[in-house]
């Protein structure tokens, strides 16, 4: 055997042994400084122009307090502040509500469909957010098909224009986060709690409301918690739903007096942006610190427990999963057909019915208006660089943080959640002043669309570390021990090991990247210039002029662009995962 | 060619201190095992070894390599270090056929492809499995699995082959053909090997030397049948089989030429090697079941063999022998034997040859004296 040619072969090893420009450690730092620069990068600015006098570039700008005085002196201020807290307490308690009742029904009872269901549950978080509010407005808003069809019957009228209409709407859009939290959690507990309900004589709805429900009250805080940080900074449905009856709320003040200002970027915007970020990061901080960083992970896991007997519900087994359905069907389904129809016509009234009102106008100036056109070539564009982009950096520094002898490892972590504390609007803020004070080297991301990728990026990147992670602390660390006891670096060990192993993860990631970057629209709402027109933003401008079909017409096509995103995911992730 | 020397090697975690000045010496082909429970740091100083855990003080060499220094603070990279290792989990990629994972460390090397096809096919020989170089580590036996791990460890020729407990996977029967198997590739390739594991069958069947260990200490090294015959502490006494355990001191005998031992409660003395301990000193003696030789009542003496009288208190049967638990004066013993003796007196005698003592003291006083079988 000594003699065989790979044993000569061996013998010259010493001398071709690998080479390396830098060690892994340079790389490391490098992928870590970046992300550091990302993420905290754009806080300084917005801070720094919050306790100045005059906006950056003016000269004779002082230190000073005032844009937080001219702030708290405002009544608008205070009114938006109100409006806001009502919004998010109504919003929270819907969301947790409903979203706890659909995880303990999916996951604890019988109920029929119980395997499927979910999936429709969680369908908003797919759906482009400005998708589901146009849809919304074209059902259910004042002047909205369903709003006139009751009003003609004669019915009482809703007002989705009202605090509690815009609550309704952002419990639809918040019941995923509930749900999954509280799926998770029964996932995680101890069906024998149950079993010994049942053997103690309770019926099924008892030892519902006696143990499962109780059992999930941490999750219910923690729910409660992120949905109501999240209805802090909520943009979409107040500019849209909010205009008509004139209810402001934070984030519409802070984009108004940004807008509308008299001042061309007044510093009181910034001082409103930084005291959202403050209350939205001490929430989530605190949430944080109630719960234990790593749980919120357990999302991802497999439910162990369906196999379990469930409870069951009996006569009402058929009433509950047709309200699930309807629910499904009324908050999701109907908007979008909503949406479709709205596209496709000149307007959607019940006074004649839409195929006399049939026109293409819609899809035309989608396709030929300059602006419109360029929104969706642009959209498309730096979803599809974004989502690489993003994912390879953050997927690098994710096996930094739990796979490397990196020193700063233990840093990387929070600095990959920290994005998703700072709402849209104020990161838009924040980069917006940043981009100008990078002057010269600057005005690229200004002038271009890369700068609102960028942004968009950072934004959502989180996204990526909360698919990406848990997959990776799933492969045993002993498969990069091994790669490095035969010789292998640590670029090779991830380059050749872990990578491939987490290709799945990789494309989840990414195609949830391109959905979210193609649908957010909040941190670009004041970058956008002519000429780097992104599909979000120029919905919301031409709603605010009136046009509703166009909109209708690009809110369309972002779902099918999503649905295109979902199903070609579908193939390829089977694909990746059968290797 | 080198041998492996660990000196001094301390390692904490946090608080706890997970090894305590380790010292390990293995020659150059032999198979070296540090056997002991879970969490006594066996696996921490296999991993020590292998540069995956970086132990607070000491050195480790591999021949004339220093491969960690703390005190210079060399440390040299897992990746750098030529080990071979085969984890307990075996961390065969889930990616990669069976000839691509033993083809890996040929590849990282850059060896020439026709020589990287040579070896694998050569590898896959040597662990008889020929042929299953295009399969995935999923479509394989447990069995297999750890045979393709040990090709991929042995694929570069490496100086040192560490196994982290790996039989731990493969059901009960498998295990015992496994470990001759792997044995008689290690004395084939003569290739030096550290093999950790908490099975006493595994350590006495495989390794040159044993090291015994608890809470990151060695207890005791050498040879298997000096661990099972001469245990120097109650922990490998109870570790390493079964033992009776017997509080006593030494005394002189009659005629002064060997050293005898009074126990406690035990109506004459027992001849062993008290190793010039004076008179009157406090010691523990530690004596195999099976060496308690029983035979029927006022059988003659035999040899020099101490023998003394017992009663038989209950008696089972354990498939391949017999269990006893006899009472001799006021001292409970447990004995066995491939024969089945119906008496309730016997006379039972201990050859002085199996009579070991051991160092550690003092007995606990909550230990009643047998109770050490474990």
């Amino acid at each position: 055997m000594a003699d065989s040619p790979a044993a000569l072969e061996l013998a010259h090893l010493s001398s071709r042994q690998r080479r390396q420009l830098l060690p892994a450690s340079a790389y490391q730092t490098m992928v870590w400084a970046v992300v550091v620069v990302l993420v905290v990068g754009p806080i300084a600015p917005l801070i720094y122009t919050s306790l100045r006098s005059k906006p950056y570039y003016l000269p004779g700008s002082v230190w000073t307090f005032e844009p937080y005085r001219t702030l708290f002196a405002d009544h608008l201020f205070w009114e938006a502040v109100k409006n806001t807290l009502i919004f998010a307490v109504l919003t929270t308690a819907g969301s947790v509500i409903v979203g706890t009742a659909f995880a303990v029904l999916t996951v604890r009872t019988d109920l029929p469909g119980r395997r499927w269901l979910p999936w429709l549950l969680v369908s908003p978080i797919v759906i482009p957010p400005l998708a589901l509010v146009v849809g919304w407005m074209s059902i259910y808003g004042p002047s909205g098909y369903l709003t006139q069809v009751a009003s003609n019957l004669g019915l009482p009228v809703w007002n989705l224009s009202s605090l509690v209409g815009m609550a309704v709407l952002g419990t639809v859009v918040t019941v995923p986060i509930s749900f999954l939290t509280c799926r998770a959690a029964l996932h995680g507990a101890d069906p024998a709690l149950e079993r010994a309900g049942l053997a103690s004589g309770a019926s099924p709805l008892r030892v519902m409301s006696r143990v499962t429900v109780p059992l999930l009250r941490p999750a219910m805080l923690n729910a409660a918690m992120l949905v109501f940080a999240v209805s802090l900074e909520i943009l979409g449905i107040p500019l849209f739903v909010g205009a008509p009856g004139r209810i402001t709320f934070y984030s519409t003040y802070l984009y108004n007096g940004w807008i509308n200002g008299t001042v061309p970027d007044p510093p009181f915007v910034s001082a409103g942006a930084v005291l959202l970020l403050v209350v939205v990061s001490s929430l989530l901080l605190l949430r944080t610190l109630a719960l234990g960083s790593e749980e919120r992970f357990v999302v991802g896991a497999a439910g162990a427990t369906e196999s379990d007997r469930p409870l069951e519900l009996g006569r009402w087994r058929w009433i509950a999963a047709s309200a699930t359905l309807g629910f499904v069907a009324l908050t999701s389904f109907v908007p979008l057909i909503g949406l479709a129809v709205m596209s496709g016509v000149k307007v959607l009234t019940t006074l004649k019915p839409p195929w006399e009102l049939g026109t293409s106008a819609n899809w035309s100036a989608v396709l030929h208006d300059p602006i419109l056109h360029r929104s969706v070539i642009n959209s498309l564009t730096i979803a599809a660089f974004g989502a690489v982009l993003t994912v390879a950096l953050v997927a690098t520094a994710t096996i930094i943080a739990h796979r490397s002898q990196f020193r700063a490892r233990r840093s990387i972590p929070a600095l990959l959640m920290y994005p998703r504390a700072v709402p849209g609007i104020v990161l838009g803020i924040g980069i917006f002043w940043s981009y100008l004070m990078l002057g010269n080297t600057g005005r690229p991301l200004r002038i271009t669309i890369w700068g609102e990728m960028l942004a968009l990026c950072i934004r959502n990147l989180t996204l990526v570390y909360v698919v990406v992670y848990p997959s990776l602390v799933r492969i045993s660390p002993s498969l990069g021990q091994a790669a490095a006891a035969a010789g292998a670096t640590w670029w090779q060990t991830t380059w050749r090991i872990i990578v491939p192993i987490l290709r799945p993860a990789l494309l989840i990631a990414g195609a949830l990247m391109f959905i979210a970057v193609l649908g957010d629209y909040d941190p670009v709402v004041f970058l956008q210039k002519p000429g780097t027109e992104l599909m979000g933003v120029t919905m919301l401008h031409a709603w605010q002029k009136g046009l509703t079909g166009p909109v209708a017409a690009l809110a369309v096509a972002q779902v099918a662009f999503v649905a295109a995103v979902v199903a070609i995911t579908a193939v390829v992730y089977r694909r990746v995962s059968r290797a | 060619m080198p041998d492996v020397v660990l000196r001094g090697i301390y390692k904490s975690f946090g608080d706890t201190e997970v090894l305590r000045d380790i010292n390990l010496h293995v020659p150059h082909g032999y198979l070296v095992t540090l056997l002991g429970p879970s969490g006594c740091g066996k696996t921490t100083t296999l991993m020590s070894i292998g540069g995956f855990e970086q132990p607070d003080r000491g050195t480790i060499r591999c021949g004339d390599r220093t491969l960690y220094d703390a005190a210079t603070r060399q440390n040299v990279r897992p990746e750098r270090r030529g080990i071979g290792t085969v984890f307990q989990s075996y961390a065969l990629w889930p990616h990669l056929t069976v000839a691509k994972n033993i083809a890996f460390p040929l590849k990282i090397q850059r060896v020439r492809r026709d020589a990287v096809r040579a070896r694998v096919g050569e590898l896959l020989d040597l662990v008889e499995l020929p042929g299953i170089g295009d399969r995935y580590p999923h479509e394989l036996s447990g069995g297999q699995r750890q045979r393709v791990a040990l090709a991929r460890a042995l694929a570069p020729r490496p100086e040192l082959l560490l196994l982290d407990e790996p039989f731990s996977n493969l059901d009960a029967r498998l295990r015992d053909r496994a470990r001759l198997w792997l044995r008689d590739i290690q004395q084939d390739l003569g290739i030096t090997t550290v093999f950790v594991t908490h099975d006493q069958d595994e350590a006495f069947a495989m390794s040159d030397e044993i090291h015994v260990m608890d809470q990151g200490q060695i207890l005791q090294s050498g040879t298997p049948q000096e661990i099972y015959r001469r245990p120097r502490s109650r922990f490998v006494a109870a570790f390493v089989g079964q033992c009776n355990l017997l509080p006593g001191v030494v005394a002189s005998s009659p005629s002064g030429a060997t050293n005898v031992v009074d126990v406690n409660g035990l109506a004459g003395p027992l001849e062993a090697n008290t190793a010039e301990r004076q008179p009157g000193v406090p010691v523990v003696v530690a004596i195999r079941p099976e060496h308690i030789h029983i035979s029927p009542f006022d059988a003659l003496r035999n040899g020099d063999a101490a023998t003394f009288s017992a009663t038989v208190e209950r008696t089972t049967f354990v498939g391949d022998h017999y269990r006893y638990e006899l009472r001799a004066g006021d001292v409970s013993l447990i004995a066995q034997s491939p024969t089945q003796i119906t008496d309730t007196k016997v006379t039972v005698s201990v050859a002085s040859a199996d009579v070991a003592i051991i160092t550690d003291q003092p007995a606990p006083e909550s230990t009643p004296p047998v109770d050490a079988v474990v």
